[in-house]
């Protein structure tokens, strides 16, 4: 990313609210330590200088715009994961993509606020580039689309037990404070089944067992729409390693459907699994 | 709460291997039940008296019965309970301890636990049942009939006969369907024509049918009862109520070199045309794509000659849109397009390798050849014929894994008609199977081998030509030899696949296809001529290859169905249906793509949430459509579709109550 982004995208930022083109304008702006970046929503043209946009932006901002619904058109910086998550969001039809406005950039990958060691979501990220923008600030980038299945790979080849194994380890450390699904775009429901209570999908207790469900029925509900952002991983407080069960996912849709990229970014028609087609073939009927 | 149980032996059926005493003595236990008995058949008159004389006495407000499948009696006990009880009759649950539990077990003692465990599951289920109620819905006693085959004349005849308007609807010129293409049908020989041609003018004539030819239906939507379905007419560019039909127009037409459909391509027909003599509606219409006049501008001569001056150069499609209360599919089938298919058989470059369909033609009287059987290349008689059977059927790798059921029994028909037109002609029929089950149809198939006809096991690998004639070349699996008969023409028995467009007819209706493409029948033994979308019923090859019998048969059927729905004026209303709470939606989308039915639509609504006014999108349930198959509650990340009767808090409960 280059050294003047931050004062380009401030520019444009101040254009667009002067303007009246957009009621907001969601970025970053520096936190309490050093590297460390918060999102914000500038509402007014004079709050344009708290915004940066470097290589310390590790959040996905896209989600923001949910809060602002309805609150006229949203300005937003979008590298490839937002303009991604953007149409995630039109998908489900909880924005149009008429109320958002979005200042496209290429981006080159974000470093670890801890160290600055490069993120693993971007070292495996498909999309430098915005899929959709309303204009671009700066070039595109090269897309090196890395491969992305390699852990998908180690898991594949592991006997059952391993692999057994593996997931019960990585599930009992599951806190369930649902980390993943408040900064997952695809987790965009009014109400998520593990706050049902009175039908009470999961227990309210800790355990493998309620831990494990989580995991799962979350990987469900959002494995044919994931974009492959990976925030949830990035957000896990305990470090587990989320995105496996998503890429293998991803990987078998692919296979079974046809090429897919994350959902929402083609108008082939709704999402894989929630598709009815009268030419299936019911061969289990 | 105060729920009974009432455990059932079923005779010996379930007290054989389960203690349905004790299984009642452990109901007592569960938290709610008041009331637990035995009987012996529960859906016996007394059995059932008793049932409800307990829930009066006991004043009991909900009630689990243990004894078979719900497919079974859970009917009957509704009834029994909303006719002579004043309990809401979904107040009731069955615990189905029979053919799940004693007719699969042998263990009395583990036979016996797990029927406590189940009726523990009813119980715990039955204790979030809330009181359902049906409504009546209106039946349009209307029925649309698709497609004018056979079985779409004798649905609408049946139909119409009971005195119920019907509309039958063809996309060809006239109806009858492949059947008036026929010679002579199996096994009694009599004439295809002599007995179709009657059925099609008693409809054209019958007060209750109207017939729509070169119609298609465009699009419906609705649900039994009241389906509003539009129908495209396409120009005709005759105006029907003023021709008569005199034929002139066809002899003076300059345009003749057209392939006849109906002949199969062995003739030529006229641009303004009947397809055949008898055709109903009796009247011509103008093939655009081929008139003179209509591509060009020229010519004009129909017009001139037309006595009552009925052409009409203009006219335009026609779309109508009407209401239905039941909808029969008789779509019927096409043959498989071998030529694309069976390069080792000629592709079609070899005139004399024909279809079935074609030698029907050469073999009938009115046909291309007036009967005689004369080959198409240079109309000489074939002195050797060879029939292929199975082309395209039972051969999953070019064609269709299944068989086409009706080529067996007219191939042996073809072999009969041949050797009895050529007398000193030979015929060879190579055949996989010979399967002639049917009344008279092995006797009509032995009279074939007795007239001469000789059957050889084995497909036909190759047809060469040699000569003036071709080499059929194949293995008689009998002997293992490699047979090569040199024949003078070839017959191809081709299988029957679903007519062109079933498709999109079937996305149009709503209703599934197999993995074959025939359309689905809602239950392959016990519901054979319904779909699973109410009020669409099928008949004929459309729902499966077979011949004229039991097509006839099936078309009574499904007229019987429709004539039933039609008597009682109206249906109550499923009440286990989807139902939606707005307050979880968010409007996503997911149960709209995944309702097979189209029951489910997005909808602004005015809602108050958080004291505040607030207009959002959410989807809303179609009561009409919605067959309660619960697709949609399941496809709903956040619960906000239920099915009601099978509601995620009940299931939940009953699953609950199987791990405590
Ligand atoms: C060569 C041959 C010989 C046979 N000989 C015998 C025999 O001797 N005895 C016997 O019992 N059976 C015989 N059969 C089988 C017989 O043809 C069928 O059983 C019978 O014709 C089936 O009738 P149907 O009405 O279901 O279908 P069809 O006759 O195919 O009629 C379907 C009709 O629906 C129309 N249609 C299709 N789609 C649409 C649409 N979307 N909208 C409007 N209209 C539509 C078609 O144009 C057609 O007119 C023979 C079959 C073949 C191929
Ligand atoms: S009916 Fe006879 S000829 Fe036709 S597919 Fe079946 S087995 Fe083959």
């Amino acid at each position: 990313m280059t050294a003047n982004l931050t004062q380009q995208i401030r520019d444009r930022a101040r254009d667009l609210l002067q303007s009246g083109t957009v009621s907001c304008f969601i970025a970053w702006e520096p936190a309490r330590f050093e590297h460390w970046r918060t999102p914000v929503t500038i509402e007014s043209p004079d709050e344009v200088d708290r915004i940066v946009v470097d290589e310390w932006c590790d959040q996905l901002i896209a989600k923001y715009a949910l809060q602002r619904r309805g609150d006229g058109r949203i300005g937003m910086v979008a590298r490839g994961c937002e303009s991604r998550a953007v149409e995630r969001l039109v998908a489900d039809r909880q924005v149009s993509r008429q109320d958002v406005y979005l200042v496209g950039v290429g981006c080159t990958g974000m470093l670890d606020r801890d160290g600055g060691a490069p993120l693993k979501k971007c070292e495996e990220c498909q999309r430098r580039n915005p899929v959709t923008y309303d204009e671009m600030v700066g070039e595109t980038v090269e897309e090196p689309r890395p491969y992305r299945f390699g852990e998908v790979d180690r898991i594949e080849s592991m006997e059952p037990e391993q692999r057994r194994a593996f997931f019960d380890r990585m599930f009992s450390q599951c806190a369930m404070c649902f980390a993943c699904r408040n900064v997952c775009p695809a987790c965009n429901c009014r109400s998520c089944f593990a706050d049902a209570e009175r039908v009470g999908w999961l227990e309210k207790d800790f355990g493998l067992d309620a831990s494990r469900y989580w995991g799962l029925m979350r990987a469900f509900h959002t494995g044919d729409r994931c974009i492959e952002c990976g925030e949830c991983e990035r957000a896990c407080p305990m470090g587990l390693p989320l995105m496996t069960l998503m890429h293998k996912q991803v990987r078998d849709i692919d296979r079974l459907f046809g090429p897919y990229e994350g959902g929402g970014l083609s108008d082939a028609g709704p999402d894989p699994l929630r598709s009815y087609r009268t030419d299936d073939v019911e061969e289990f009927m | 709460m105060r729920i009974g149980v009432f455990v059932c032996h079923c005779g010996s059926n379930i007290a054989g291997t389960v203690d349905v005493e004790r299984v009642a003595r452990e109901a007592l236990k569960l938290p709610g039940v008041v009331f637990s008995d035995t009987n012996k058949y529960t859906c016996s008159a007394p059995g059932q008296e008793s049932v409800c004389s307990a829930i009066k006495e006991n004043a009991l407000d909900r009630v689990v019965i243990a004894s078979c499948s719900p497919r079974m009696h859970e009917a009957t006990f509704r009834k029994m309970i909303a006719e002579k009880t004043d309990l809401n009759p979904y107040m009731l649950e069955i615990a189905n301890i029979r053919e799940q539990c004693s007719w699969v077990h042998k263990d009395r003692e583990q036979g016996t636990r797990k029927a406590c465990d189940l009726v523990a599951m009813a119980v715990a289920k039955v204790s979030c049942d809330r009181e359902l109620f049906t409504t009546n819905l209106p039946v349009e006693r209307r029925a649309l009939v698709i497609g004018g085959g056979i079985a779409g004349i004798q649905a609408a005849l049946d139909i119409a006969d009971a005195g119920f308007p019907v509309t039958l609807v063809e996309r060809e010129s006239s109806i009858g369907g492949k059947m008036v293409m026929l010679d002579k049908t199996f096994p009694t020989m009599d004439c295809s024509a002599c007995i179709c041609t009657p059925k099609m003018s008693e409809a054209a004539e019958n007060p209750n049918i109207e017939i729509k030819s070169l119609t298609e239906v465009e699009s419906v939507s609705g649900y039994i009862g009241s389906f509003d379905v539009t129908l495209r007419e396409k120009a005709k560019y005759v105006d029907y109520d003023v021709c008569t039909g005199c034929g002139l127009c066809e002899t003076k037409c300059p345009t003749k070199k057209i392939p006849s459909e109906f002949n199969q391509g062995l003739s030529t027909r006229t641009a303004i045309y009947k397809p055949f003599p008898q055709a109903v509606p009796s009247k011509p219409t103008i093939d655009a794509e081929h008139c003179k006049k209509l591509q060009s501008g020229k010519c004009g001569v129909c017009e001139k000659v037309c006595p009552t001056g009925a052409i009409r150069y203009d006219d335009v499609d026609r779309v109508t849109t009407q209401r239905y209360g039941a909808i029969v599919v008789a779509s019927g089938y096409e043959l498989i397009d071998w030529t694309g298919l069976y390069g080792e058989y000629g592709a079609g470059r070899y005139p004399d390798v024909i279809t079935g369909l074609q030698f029907e033609r050469i073999v009938n009287a009115s046909g291309p050849t007036e009967g005689h059987i004369l080959r198409p290349s240079d109309r000489t008689e074939p002195k050797t014929t060879v029939i292929v059977k199975c082309v395209g059927s039972r051969d999953p790798n070019k064609g269709v894994s299944y068989c086409s059921r009706a080529c067996c029994m007219y191939a042996a028909k073809h072999a009969h008609q041949y050797l009895d037109k050529v007398p000193d002609g030979t015929c060879y029929v190579f055949y996989m199977d010979v399967r002639c089950a049917g009344k008279g149809y092995d006797e009509f198939y032995m009279r074939t081998l007795q007239d001469g006809a000789i059957y050889v096991r084995g497909r036909v690998s190759k047809i060469y030509p040699e000569g003036d004639g071709l080499v059929c070349m194949g293995e008689d699996t009998l002997s293992g030899e490699i047979v090569r008969v040199k024949a003078d023409m070839v017959v191809l028995e081709t299988a029957m696949v679903p007519s062109r467009g079933s498709d999109v007819l079937a996305s149009k209706l709503n209703v599934q296809r197999g993995p074959e493409g025939f359309f689905t029948e809602a239950h392959p033994k016990l519901r054979p001529v319904e779909t699973n979308t109410a009020g669409v019923y099928l008949a004929g090859v459309a729902q499966g290859p077979k011949d004229i019998p039991d097509t006839v048969a099936q078309a009574g059927a499904v007229a019987s169905k429709v004539i039933g729905l039609f008597a009682r004026g109206q249906i109550e209303s499923n009440p286990m249906l989807s139902k939606v709470d707005v307050s979880r939606c968010s409007g996503c989308r997911a149960c709209v793509d995944v309702c097979p039915y189209g029951a489910l639509g997005l909808v602004q609504a005015n809602l108050r949430e958080n004291s505040r006014k607030v207009t959002r999108t959410v989807c809303q349930v179609n009561e009409g459509l919605c067959q309660g198959c619960g697709a949609c509650s399941v496809a709903c990340r956040s619960g906000a579709l239920d099915l009601l009767g099978f509601s995620d808090e009940g299931i939940m409960q009953e699953v609950e109550m199987l791990c405590q």
